[in-house]
């Protein structure tokens, strides 16, 4: 078997990650980015189907970066077939975001009723207001707010995340639209600094895999990605 | 299936909660017993929903507006249940695991148990390991069910049933755990007694466990 490093680099990753993957990543890695639709974890199924599609349709033997987490289960599955795959040990992009799974705990743990946003969210996803407003298009109003307080009554904060103070700048006006729209399930609005660090990471490890520590996953060719590896 | 009770259940496919309830009674006019209209069309409905769901052929809100359809529909149902003088299969506790707050799969569960003749008690979401407990305690169900949307709160399903194992009540009950996140081989892993794939299935699961189904 060829050295994993010598591998050619592809990256499938989430649409999210847009906000982020381009400019930290080398010039020579940005032109082997592809990005899937945010939309697919909310049908954990359809994000492995199509994450498989991709993988099987790479023919040369490769080191594929998911630019993912678990996903809601959604990576749950999945076979490398001749490829190494190299993924974030995350549950999700909030903890990419955060910088560190542990962050990410803590601050589940001291209000897991947040709903994040980020400049990835704010761009290229969703978050309530727009789904408000998509939900108005599609069902009416009546229907509209009627399923908006019934998927988020429960929630109590609403967190911009960036990974630099001018980013929360930036994305704060979009953020607070959000923020009043939200008012009315209680939900506070905080601002909280993230970190690039964990993306940092992943580019050094795509270049020498032996820097890969217990943040990452990596499956050899013929392996398959499992739930219990992202468990901690 | 006649004519009526397959246009209840597309009805609840649709999630049209203003007519489900009219040809609810259209259908008791018809003949039927509400076991046979909640068995035949409104459960057929919902699993319907359930399958679509799962292949991403339907979402969230079209989800919520059926299950809408399907309460309405019940309402009449219930009273007449009630009184049809079968016999509770069971009891159940259940709820949404510690940290996670999301509530409409959960919900559906409880809302299609107790259409299958369940007494539910719901336990609402958030719910930390010792509310189970005590829950077990007080109220002596048959089953637990559990529920969440998060992996990073479906772990806490296992604590759960470990608190319960050391509490020393895990014997007297049985576990079905479920959520977008869980799959059969969690469920096996954290010594749940089994897994519904969607509503309607955890519902069924519910039965199974009974020895009802």
């Amino acid at each position: 078997m060829a050295s994993p490093q010598k591998l050619p680099v592809v990256i499938l990753a989430c649409e999210i990650m847009k906000s982020m993957l381009p400019d930290l990543l080398p010039d020579g890695l940005v032109d082997q980015l592809t990005y899937f639709d945010y939309g697919l974890h909310r049908v954990p199924n359809k994000l492995t189907w199509t994450l498989q599609e991709a993988i099987d349709s790479i023919e040369t033997p490769s080191l594929i970066v998911l630019g993912y987490g678990l996903c809601g289960n959604g990576l749950n599955g999945i076979r490398a077939r001749q490829h190494t795959l190299l993924i974030p040990r995350v549950d999700d992009c909030i903890a990419i975001l955060l910088g560190s799974h542990k962050k990410y705990m803590q601050e589940f743990e001291a209000v897991p009723g947040t709903y994040y946003l980020s400049k990835g969210w704010l761009e290229s996803g969703s978050h309530p207001l727009k789904e408000y407003h998509e939900y108005v298009e599609k069902y009416g109003e009546k229907d509209a707010a009627w399923v908006m307080d019934q998927q988020y009554r429960h929630y109590d904060r609403l967190a911009l995340v960036a990974h630099t103070p001018a980013d929360i700048d930036k994305y704060r006006a979009q953020a607070e639209a959000v923020a009043r729209y939200c008012e009315q399930w209680g939900m506070r609005y905080e601002e909280i600094l993230g970190s690039d660090v964990y993306v940092r990471r992943m580019i050094e490890v795509i270049a020498a895999l032996e820097k890969a520590d217990d943040d990452f996953v990596i499956v050899p060719p013929g392996g398959e990605i499992r739930q219990e590896q992202f468990i901690r | 299936m006649s004519a009526i009770l397959e246009q209840l259940s597309a009805v609840v496919i649709e999630g049209d909660e203003t007519k489900s309830p009219g040809l609810v009674q259209k259908a008791l006019d018809e003949g039927f017993t509400a076991k046979e209209i909640l068995d035949n069309a409104l459960v057929v409905g919902m699993t319907e929903v359930g399958i679509r769901f799962k292949r991403g052929d339907m979402f969230v809100p079209e989800v919520l507006m059926s299950a809408e359809a399907m309460q309405t529909g019940l309402g009449i149902l219930r009273p007449l249940l009630a009184a049809s003088g079968a016999e509770m299969l069971g009891k159940i506790v259940m709820g949404t695991v510690k940290g996670d707050l999301h509530d409409i799969g959960k919900n559906l569960v409880g809302m299609l148990c107790e259409g299958s003749g369940f007494d539910v008690i719901d336990l609402g979401f958030n719910v930390a390991p010792e509310k189970f407990i005590e829950a077990v305690k007080q109220h002596k169900p048959n089953i637990i069910g559990m529920s969440a949307l998060l992996t990073t709160t479906m772990r806490s399903m296992g604590h759960t049933i470990k608190a319960l194992e050391e509490a020393g009540l895990r014997a007297g009950v049985k576990i079905m755990v479920g959520g977008a996140p869980v799959d059969r081989e969690f469920a096996d892993r954290v010594g749940a007694d089994g897994y519904g794939s969607n509503a309607p299935a955890g519902a069924d699961l519910a039965k199974q466990l009974m020895g009802a189904a």
